[in-house]
Formats: structure tokens, sequence, C-alpha cells
């Protein structure tokens, strides 16, 4: 598919750049192409695809989109320059950050561009029928302490008959799971199942079987569409305390190449001044994965019904 | 040599009735000592940390890294250029021509290398990436393929040619093959990145890298099999060096040049998946997105895409490098059917079907050969104008490949066509079909099914207790010196001592990085799977040696089997046995076993039919016959599959941490996280030593086996 556009592109862009130097009145634009990422999950997808739109229909840039898993390969993707820029990194599951962005004490090979407005919570949640209900085998379940009490609910032959909690699914993610079980002395082990993939078909199967489980996740993600769960009561979020309390919130960014700031000054700008809700997100979302309506279609909705909100971005 | 003469006591006192015991006692005594050692000095003796924490073998790697970034993009980039600029051709003429006529490019060779059969095979099976939705993925992956294997021909039959000239070339060349072909691809694939970047051509470079070392082997291997006396006549004729090789020893060595470029496909293949990574796109991104929204269906329907390409790909290359054996049928007594099953040669209806069969088959090749005649005698008329020698030569070349010259105006002609006449369009929309429906309700079904979990409980909790979990408190708890001088001991018994002092070394690499006790772990899983494996591959294997139906079911699923992206069944055996080391070894069960299945069955074949009469004369019972006579005959064989699935399940390293597995293939994982190239690296190169030992221990078993029984 990147072929297609990468072939229908350049003819557009070349016709855009020559409609440009004809047309006196038009914008003064870096105008071209920019090669992103696609994000392989919807919410991701979206506010690209919001800031892609805006770009293109405003200032004339055109898009290669690349499908590639998120991560290290986005970040070295974007230093090597193959990308422009990204949309929504979350900052706590990507470590690597720190070896590139100033903010985070990286060489300044790849710049943050601003934040995408999106904002994270992570937490360990539970089923709802597990807490809820006539049949709730855990109706005392609140907080992440009163796990101890449910010991038998969640031991497993695996974790020698200490309850299995289903922490971060990936070790880079520093999640600390079994340091905080300890701290706040829960007598549980975390298991890493290695992928988010992983994480979320376990759990999947484990909802439709109607089993007990006890897992990390976080918000805004499409596996609460797909099933009912409950969080538990954490300490709020120290940094003094820390493993022992929850999660600080995740401070979504989008970011870029340094190239962007003085090649593409006008797209950078729109990049830096974009900012959409969890909840505009949110709307979205469900009318992608819950309702089956194609993205573009979804986000050109969006942007036809919020002028107010977008217009204001490109100043 | 105390240790020899203990061995050989043994020997001599535990050889019962002419029977020999001695490698069981061997076994028996090494196990019940080692059992004592770890009830002694159960987990007291780790791999010291103040020797590991100064090996800065990562730090190293990454220090290189960073030079090599500065100093060798700008060379990097100009190779990812112009494979790409190639690449992109390919991709963009896959793309926009008409889809009959890539049909038709690949359907011709089969028919006419292939028969009528792999034909419908390949006609069905790339029609399939149409009626699946997936016609631009699967072109890419094709675009990708072809210009990757390509380059490892090119490539290979190279390095195969230099090394087959000289011992020590190859000497060099064996170590840097085994270690592209089990380094993790996960390693490189980062770092590749940023060297020839994120598309199509750095995915080109990574299955260049896992798919060359098969073609130089066999180009190597052919040419060294070529009879000596064929090289002494070519000599005495004055052949020049470079008339011996392309006149001699190439042609000579062809059939195994062709194994090796049908290995090639395979291996590259193989990595068609891993490509979405570094942003090729193809059927690999389908099954990615798929499996990133557990959708089961989407993800088998991109796999089977993949697995029909494989298979097409290797009966196709198959049946070129088998030398032509038509005409031969009729010859025959027996007739040999075109379409219909060999086996029903004596049903009547059957054969009515193939005589209907034969009249179209013989119909058409003689309209090819008027269509031939057709415009070959035109064109040599006009031709004759000019020159009549060089006319007669074309018609009598056009007549002598006829299949071509046919295939190649076929193709041509849909090509006019679309262009003049009518265009073709893109793959019809009405022949779009689905699996995803009944695949998707099948998974969520034995998901919840009360009794199908209960199995797969069972399963789980057998191989955890039974097998995986002692096997790992075993060689984890035993203390490192005492592994390393056991391992010393078996392979320098079994593979001679030159090689004992490579694993002595290998392990204490390994150790030195700190990855000891992840290394023992990783051994006992790999050892713990392919111990499944046998319990599962060596009865069916048997079944399937006795059987003739049962193995003709097998064969296809085996295929498949080893041809299915093994993401797309990760999903569903996450579903079925939860995320757990356990699954980690049952995803590379399936992934291993096929070789296990199929030489088993093939060791039991090769055996003399005699063998047979022998066993009856002695008045044994089939079981009897088989357990004493004919599995300790076919050993060789079945040893190999084990060798086979040994390979294979260190290959499965990297990917099980997608379902909770552990080990080397999580530390590269990690690292892969990190983007940090030193410390996957390290634990790479400990996948790629254990595999090394654990190969060469193996093969030294088939050969001491080998000899063993007189072979």
């Amino acid at each position: 598919m990147s072929l297609l556009k990468k072939l229908t592109t350049p003819v557009a862009a070349a016709a855009l750049a020559a409609a440009g130097i004809m047309a006196p009145l038009a914008p003064a634009s870096a105008a071209g192409i920019l090669t992103v990422p696609e994000a392989d999950w919807t919410g991701g997808m979206v506010t690209c695809h919001i800031i892609q739109s805006i770009l293109k229909d405003n200032l004339g840039y055109k898009f290669k989109l690349v499908t590639i898993p998120g991560g290290p390969a986005v970040f070295e993707g974007i230093r090597s320059g193959d990308f422009d820029f990204s949309c929504e990194t979350w900052p706590s599951y990507n470590p690597i950050k720190s070896n590139y962005i100033k903010e985070w004490g990286g060489d300044e090979s790849i710049v943050k561009l601003g934040d995408a407005g999106i904002i994270g919570v992570s937490n360990y949640y539970v089923p709802r029928y597990l807490v809820e209900g006539p049949d709730a085998k855990a109706p005392d379940l609140k907080t992440f302490q009163d796990l101890s009490k449910y010991n038998d609910l969640f031991k497993t032959l695996e974790t020698g008959g200490k309850g299995r909690i289903l922490g971060c699914p990936v070790a880079a993610w520093a999640c600390d799971d079994q340091p905080r079980l300890d701290a706040l002395g829960v007598d549980f082990v975390a298991v890493e199942l290695g992928s988010e993939t992983a994480h979320w078909a376990e759990m999947q199967a484990a909802f439709k079987r109607g089993e007990p489980f006890v897992a990390y996740a976080w918000e805004p993600h499409w596996i609460h569409a797909a099933l009912d769960l409950v969080p538990l009561t954490l300490p709020a979020y120290d940094e003094a305390k820390w493993p022992a309390t929850g999660w600080a919130e995740d401070v979504t960014f989008n970011m870029g190449n340094p190239e962007m700031l003085t090649k593409h000054a006008d797209a950078a700008k729109v990049i830096a001044n974009a900012r959409l809700t969890n909840n505009q997100q949110a709307s979205m979302i469900l009318a992608i994965d819950v309702d089956g309506k194609d993205i573009d279609d979804v986000v050109d909705d969006w942007l036809a019904k919020n002028e107010a909100i977008w217009k204001a971005w490109l100043n | 040599m105390t240790t020899q003469s203990i061995f050989r006591r043994y020997q001599t006192t535990l050889t019962f009735g002419g029977s020999d015991y001695s490698l069981m006692a061997t076994i028996l005594i090494g196990f019940v000592l080692s059992l004592i050692v770890w009830g002694q000095t159960r987990d007291q003796f780790p791999f010291p940390t103040q020797i590991s924490d100064r090996f800065y073998l990562a730090e190293g790697i990454n220090q290189a890294e960073s030079w090599l970034e500065i100093h060798i993009k700008g060379y990097t980039r100009a190779v990812s250029a112009a494979v790409g600029t190639v690449l992109e051709a390919l991709e963009e003429f896959l793309w926009f021509k008409p889809w009959p006529i890539v049909i038709l490019a690949i359907t011709l060779p089969a028919l006419a290398y292939g028969g009528l059969r792999l034909a419908l095979f390949t006609l069905c099976g790339s029609m399939f990436w149409g009626f699946m939705q997936m016609w631009d993925p699967a072109m890419s992956t094709l675009a990708l393929m072809v210009v990757s294997v390509a380059i490892s021909v090119v490539l290979g039959i190279a390095l195969g040619v230099a090394s087959a000239q000289s011992d020590r070339f190859e000497a060099i060349l064996r170590p840097v093959l085994d270690t592209m072909q089990t380094m993790p691809a996960f390693v490189y694939l980062i770092p590749a990145i940023f060297f020839f970047g994120a598309s199509a051509p750095s995915a080109a470079m990574a299955v260049i890298i896992y798919a060359v070392p098969p073609a130089v082997r066999l180009t190597n291997l052919g040419i060294r099999q070529v009879p000596a006396s064929t090289i002494e006549a070519a000599r005495a004729f004055g052949s020049t060096r470079w008339q011996m090789l392309f006149k001699v020893q190439l042609p000579q060595a062809m059939p195994s040049i062709m194994l090796g470029v049908n290995q090639t496909i395979m291996m590259a293949l193989g990595l068609a998946v891993l490509a979405v990574f570094i942003g090729a796109g193809g059927l690999g991104e389908e099954v990615w997105k798929a499996i990133r929204k557990l959708k089961v269906g989407w993800s088998l329907e991109a796999g089977l895409c993949i697995v029909f390409m494989a298979i097409i790909f290797d009966r196709v290359t198959l049946a070129m490098s088998k030398p032509a054996s038509s005409g031969m049928a009729m010859a025959n007594k027996t007739r040999t059917f075109r379409l219909l099953p060999q086996a029903w040669v004596h049903s009547k209806p059957a054969i009515w079907v193939e005589d209907g069969v034969e009249l179209v088959w013989n119909s058409v090749a003689a309209a090819a050969r008027l269509l031939v005649d057709a415009i070959a005698l035109p064109v040599g008329a006009f031709l004759g104008v000019v020159h009549k020698g060089t006319a007669e030569n074309l018609i009598e070349w056009m007549r002598n490949h006829r299949t071509f010259v046919t295939g190649a105006t076929i193709i041509l002609a849909v090509y006019l066509w679309d262009a003049w006449v009518s265009p073709i369009g893109s793959f019809p929309r009405a022949w779009h079909f689905t699996l995803r429906g009944p695949v998707d309700d099948a998974v969520d079904w034995l998901t919840v099914s009360p009794t199908f979990i209960g199995i797969t409980k069972g399963i789980r909790a057998f191989i955890y207790l039974y097998v995986l979990n002692p096997l790992d408190k075993f060689l984890v708890g035993l203390p490192w010196f005492y592994v390393m001088a056991m391992m010393f001991l078996i392979v320098w018994r079994s593979a001679g001592l030159a090689f004992a002092v490579t694993t002595v070394a290998a392990l204490t690499f390994t150790a030195l990085s700190g990855l000891w006790a992840i290394t023992m772990y990783t051994m006992a899983s790999t050892i713990a799977a392919v111990v499944v494996c046998i319990m599962i591959g060596l009865p069916l294997g048997v079944a399937a040696a006795y059987n003739r139906p049962l193995d003709a079911i097998l064969r296809p699923i085996l295929d498949t089997m080893q041809t299915m992206p093994t993401f797309v069944y990760l999903i569903p055996a996450l579903m079925f046995f939860g995320g757990n080391p356990v699954t980690a070894i049952i995803a590379t069960v399936i992934y291993a076993v096929p070789p296990m299945i199929r030489m088993t069955t093939l060791g039991l074949r090769q055996l003399p039919p005699e063998i047979n009469e022998v066993a009856n004369a002695f008045g044994s019972t089939g079981l009897q016959s088989l357990i004493k006579v004919k599995l300790p005959m076919a050993s060789p064989s079945i040893i190999l599959g084990v060798n086979q699935a040994v390979v294979m399940a260190l290959a499965m390293q990297v990917i099980t941490p997608l379902v909770g597995g552990l080990g080397l293939g999580k530390e590269v994982f990690h690292a892969m996280n990190l983007a940090n190239t030193g410390k996957g690296l390290v634990a790479g190169i400990g996948i790629v030593l254990l595999a090394i030992v654990l190969d060469r221990l193996t093969q030294a078993w088939t050969r001491n086996q080998r000899q063993a029984l007189g072979l």
C-alpha cells in the first residue's frame, strides 16, 4: 500500500508545489511529502490522522504512511530521518526516549514537538463480574492491598500456590510490579507475558471463561470497550514512595526529527499546538472499533464538526 | 585417560547376552551422579558476578555501533537505495500489471515442470491471495521475496564456489554461516533501521542474511561432489579454471544448487512476516495488524497466503530441479494419472475421468504446437530474407522451447488485451470470500469450552510439573563448573576433544556475559520442547510409516505447520493455554515437531524389506520387531530428526517471549525494547553458541549411530 501512495504523492505534490508558485496568494510553505509511521493502535492512529488531515488540507502536505510496530523502531526511524514525525508517544512505554529527547536527557537526535493532549492512566484491573453482582467471588476486593484476602482465587501452578498478577507485559516499561507487591505487603507473584498481544489475549480468554484475574492495563485503551473492567484503588502517585504507590499520569506527546523545526516549521507549529482530549479521542475510537466505520470518514466528520477547535491550532 | 578406562570397564562388564547396555549405563550413572551433586550443592554455586561484571562486551558493541553510525551510514544507504530502486520497480510492475499475468507467470512454469496437479494447486494457491482480498500485500511480499532471493542466490553461489575452491575459506565461512542462520533477526532489525532505512530494502538485507547460508552450503557441496574422474577428464582436455567451473563443475552441481535455491526461498519466506518490524509492509503487515487486535481469523488468512506462497515456490523449484520425466510415462506399463491420485489407477470411473483429462491435455499440447508454428514460421520467413541460418536456428529454438514460447505468447496476449482492448482492472470484488467468521467462532467456542480447556490445563500441568520445572530446577541449580565439566565429557565422547574445548569456551562466554542462569534455563526449555517433540513425533512418525493414508493426511498438515508464520498460532495458543512458559513450549513444539515426524517415517520406510522377513523368521511380533529391530536400525534418521527439532526449538526462542517464554530470547526482546544493540547481540550470540553446540552434538550422535550400525 505504501508504494501506491509513494508513486502518486510525488506527482500530486509536484502539481501542488507548482500551483503554490503560480498562485501568489497561497501561503508560503515548505510543503512536501512527510513520512509518518502509522500507529498500531487505534488511538494513536486517530491522533495522527487528525494532524495529517489538517496539514494536508491547510498547508498542502502529502503523507506516506508506514506500518511499523510502535516503540524502538519508530524512534530509530525518526532519528535516522526515515520518518519525519510520529504521534502520541506514551512516555511510560518508551524508556528509550531518554536516549534521544532532550527533556529526558537524550542527545537531541529527536525533538519533542508538543503534547498530544491524551493523558494516560495506568492501574490494575479486575473483571466486574468478580467484584459486583450476586455471583461475585470477591465482593470485598476494592483496593490493591485487598488482594491478599483472595490469594486462593488467583493462585496458579506456575506461581507456586501464590496469587498471580499480570504485570506490565514488557520489562523495559519498568512498572515495578513485584516491588510494588512487596512494598504493599501483597504476597503475590507478578508475571510478565512479554508482549502486549499476549497480555490482552490472556485477559480476553480469561474474561470469556469468567475466570478471576487481576491485570495491569491503562486508559484510554480498546480493552475497556471489549471487557468490563474495574480498577483497584492504589495509593496516589508519590515519587518519594514509589513503587508503593500508583502511577503518575502519562502525558503523551508528539515527536519528530529535528529537521521538522527548520524545514517544515509551519507543520511543526501545528503539531505543537494540536491537542486532542481523551473524550474527543474516545468518541472516535468507538466509531471506528465498535461501529466499524472507516478511520478517514470518522476523522473528516470530526474535523467538520469541530472547526473552532482545530482552526485555533493553525495560528 | 582415567575417564576413558572407566567407560571401557563398564563396556565390558555391562554387556549381557549380546546386547550392549554400556551407553545406557553411562547415562544412568551420569544422571544419578548429577542428581547427587544437585542435591548437595543446589543453587550454591551461581557463576560469580565479580567475574562477569568485568566483562564489557555489550558496551563495546554499542560503542562500535556509534562509530559505525558516523562512518558507514553513507555506504549502507547507497546499497539500500540501489536495492530499493529495483524493489520498487518490481513492486510497481506486480501492482499495476493485470493480475492474471502474475498468476499465469507462476502457474505456467508449474504446468511445464510439475504437470497438471501442481499447476492446479499453483493456480488455486495464487488465486487465494485475491480471494482473501490480500492481492496487494501479497504482491509486496512477492517483490521482496524475488529481489532478496535473487541477491541471495547470486551471493550464495559465488560464496559457495569460492568455498569449494579453498578448504581454508570453507573453514572460515562455516561458523559465519551458522551464525547468520541462528542469530535471531530481532538482534539486527532495529539497528538495521538506522543503517538501511525503515522500509523494504532493510527487510531485504535481513532476509538475505538469513537466507544465504543454504545456497552457499549446497553449492559448495554440489561442486565438491563432482567426481574426481570427471575433473581429471576435463583437465586432460586442457580446460582452464574458468572453463572447468562453468562447463563442468557448475552444470554437474546443478541439482544440488537448485536444492539450495529451494531452501533459500523457504528461509526467505520464513522471515517475510518479520519484515513488518522494519516497516516493509506486505503480508507480514496484515498478520501484525491482525494479531494486534487479537483477530485470529484475519491473521490466519494472511498466514495461509504465506503458506501457499511457500508451498508453491517449494514445489515448483523442486520440480524444476528434477530432471524431466515426461515421455517415460508412456513407456511404463501402468498408466500415469495426470489429475487424480495415482492410487485410484485401477478404478474404472477414475480411468474415464483421466481419459477426458488426457484428451484435453493432448489437444492443448497440439494447440500449443500449432501456435508455436504459427508464430515461428512467419517470423522465420521474415527473418529468412535477411539471414537464412539465423531464421532456421530461431524456428528450431522456438519449437524446442514450445512451453516457454506458448506461455510468453499467452502472457503477452493478456497484457495487450488489458492495454488495448479492455482493462482487466484489479482482482474482482465478487470473488472475495472470507474465513474470518468461522475461524473466530471456532476459536471463541474452544476458548470457553470446559472440556477443551480442561484438556489444555491437563497438558499444561503435565508439561510444567513433569518436564519443564524439573529440568529448569535441575540445570539452573547445578554448580556452573560441574555443568561445564559434564558438557565437556559428553561432547568429548561424542564429537571429539576439539569441539569439547569449543563447547566449554562457548559456555564460558555466556557465563562471562552474566547470562549463565538464563542460558541454563534456555537449555532446559529447549530440551523440554524437544522431549515433548519426541513424545508426539515418534509415535506419529511410526504410525505414518505403517499407515499410508495417515501419512497422506499428515503431509499437508506438516507443510502448513512449518510454513505458517508462527505469529498466527500464538494468539490461539494464548487463548487456550494462557501466557506462561509452558505455552512457549507448546508453540515451540508446533513449529519443531514436523521434522521429528518426517524423519521417523523416513527412517522406517528406508529400511530394506528383508528386515521384516528376518524378524518374522525369529518369530517376533510386529511390536517386538519394531522396538528391537526397526527403531534401532532407523535411529540415525530419528536422531537427525531430533537434531532438526533442537535447532528449530532454539530458533523459536526469540518468538516465544511474545507468549510468556523466558530465557535468552527474552533477553533479546528486552534489549530490543531498549534499543540496546550490544545487550541484544550478546544474548543473540548466546543463542547462536547454544545452537551450534547442540547441533554438532546431535549430529555427532547420528554419525556415531550410523557407524555403530555399520551404515
